[in-house]
């Protein structure tokens, strides 16, 4: 009897140490991740263009965010390369070498050197002024850290292009499925999260929180005429705004609906993001949709 | 055994090596492996790593779980927040990887409203003198306009504290002296309340948030609250006096 349960727990404790390997350490072709990285480099591209022109009136060395706040507002664990920048010329040379390494990373080039250094610039450039940062910086920091693990400069990159047509460029790493593993990971925790955020308001109860959205002036696309015509329609976006998210952040962990899901999330972030007023989180959550598919829906 | 399916990944790749392989998963002999295309050891994980490897994604994913309990408006257990600010938020922080994600979009407050900010020279007595610098300006709707306005709620909600008070609007100021061409300046946050839903059409409401005077006296900033406007002027009471009128 005994042998048998200490067999069964044994038997447990393999399936799950099976499972565990299986999930973080698959060996995985670079493709999928390599279109991560494309598209994370664009974003921090689009991302970072926000954050230039009024560079100096921020981080300068008289700009409205002085060492002086940042004292108060910042971790004291917080570090960032910009606080070294003392000089209006030194900040802007380290925002384009920032701006450099993201290109490079968009394409491709120099990946295993641009992919860290792309995400210490981005967490560098937040950590210099939180008060600025939104939803979708929060989401490209993670994704740039997961894309410092994987092997994304194997596929579709300019490194792939120069780099002699041996078998070995294209073998599949864990390194690839790991950093695949944890953007999926983030995918669903970053839905959860935002879920649980919005359950607690009546507005998302009551189905009124897409009017709120809507109604506010920086609102990218105007939905007010048809919320206000119809109290169905905007309880309808709302309970579907939370609806996709609860099926987003369950959906990617099933062999069955992962793939649907994904694909949903792909289109369904970005729109969330334009209700939402955050285009560029929609954005960044559908590049994390995308890190979801299973990999019958990566191009071949 | 039966093979143990992952709802996760694609069974057509090759599975890494492990206690659980089985004849149709990943291949022991290196020839095997080239006959699928790709060297069998070439893109696995070493099993002498593969521990170490495990225990850093635990450790991360316990970080990760505290992050998103801890940074939270209700995550306030002082076990979970002490526990990751002494273990996790030394390494996660600087990596801006200590976060919440609670992105819940709105409640409908007052505070996930359109902020914007006004800055004008405070003329005498602080009086009105010459047409404002907005930020962002009317109508822009871009990446740039939400930081603008990410800055105006930090400037409001950071009154809230006592540490961090007076601090951002008192760096508005002195951040804006040179763009404005005064010592002496007005800080305004304008928040732009959308209408309630039962009052769809009406045209949103704009208030002061928060509004100071920053001025520069022989290199010493100073901060001046301006108090809210109903706090300092007379109450107007619309009714006509009883007996008055026609």
């Amino acid at each position: 009897m005994d042998h048998r349960a200490s067999s069964s727990i044994g038997e447990l404790a393999a399936v799950a140490a099976g499972t565990w390997d299986r999930f973080w350490f698959t060996p995985t072709d670079a493709r999928r991740l390599a279109i991560v990285r494309g598209l994370a480099g664009l974003l921090g591209l689009v991302l970072a263009w926000s954050w230039a022109r009024d560079l100096v009136a921020w981080f300068g060395p008289d700009g409205i965010v002085s060492p002086e706040v940042l004292g108060v507002w910042r971790s004291p664990t917080a570090l960032s390369l910009f606080d070294l920048a003392r000089s209006s010329a030194a900040l802007w040379g380290l925002f384009l070498l920032g701006v450099v390494v993201l290109g490079m990373l968009a394409v491709g080039a120099l990946t295993p050197i641009a992919a860290p250094l792309a995400a210490l610039f981005w967490a560098s450039l937040l950590h210099r002024g939180p008060m600025l940062v939104g939803p979708a910086d929060d989401v490209l920091a993670v994704i740039l850290w997961c894309l410092v693990i994987g092997r994304s400069g194997d596929a579709f990159s300019v490194d792939r292009r120069l780099a002699a047509t041996d078998a070995k460029g294209r073998a599949p790493s864990w390194r690839n499925g790991l950093s695949l593993a944890l953007l999926r990971l983030h995918a669903s925790v970053i839905a959860a999260a935002a879920v649980v955020a919005q359950l607690k308001a009546d507005v998302w109860w009551n189905g009124t929180a897409a009017w709120w959205l809507a109604a506010r002036e920086s609102t990218r696309i105007d939905l007010t005429g048809v919320f206000a015509g119809s109290e169905i329609a905007t309880n309808l976006v709302t309970h579907s705004i939370v609806l996709f998210e609860v099926a987003f952040a369950a959906g990617v962990w099933n062999r069955w609906t992962r793939g649907p899901v994904a694909r949903v999330g792909i289109v369904g972030w970005p729109l969330v993001g334009l209700v939402a007023g955050e285009p560029m989180w929609g954005a960044a959550m559908a590049i994390l949709a995308w890190a979801c598919l299973p990999d019958d829906g990566a191009p071949r | 055994m039966a093979r143990h399916h992952t709802a996760d990944r694609d069974d057509r790749q090759r599975p890494p090596r492990g206690p659980l392989r089985t004849e149709d998963s990943a291949p022991t002999d290196p020839e095997e492996g080239t006959e699928r295309g790709f060297a069998p050891a070439a893109g696995a994980l070493p099993e002498t790593l593969r521990g170490p490897a495990s225990l850093l994604l635990a450790l991360y994913l316990v970080g990760l779980g505290l992050c998103v309990a801890g940074n939270t408006a209700s995550g306030t257990s002082l076990l979970l927040g002490t526990v990751k600010d002494r273990l996790f938020a030394p390494w996660m922080v600087p990596l801006w990887l200590d976060l919440g994600h609670d992105t819940r979009l709105t409640y409908g407050l007052p505070e996930d409203a359109d902020h914007s900010l006004e800055i004008r020279p405070a003329g005498k007595g602080g009086g009105r003198t010459s047409a404002p610098l907005r930020f962002p300006a009317p109508g822009d709707h871009s990446e740039r306009g939400s930081r603008w306005r990410r800055l105006a709620v930090a400037a409001v909600l950071a009154e809230e504290d006592a540490e961090q008070a007076g601090a951002l609007p008192a760096a508005i100021g002195a951040g804006s002296f040179a763009a404005a061409g005064d010592d002496d300046l007005v800080i305004r946050v304008v928040r732009t309340m959308a209408p309630d839903y039962e009052a769809a059409r009406s045209p949103g409401l704009s208030e002061t948030a928060l509004e100071v005077r920053v001025r520069r006296r022989e290199g010493e900033l100073q901060l001046i609250p301006i108090p809210p406007a109903e706090e300092v002027a007379p109450l107007f009471d619309p009714l006509p006096v009883s007996g008055g009128g026609n």
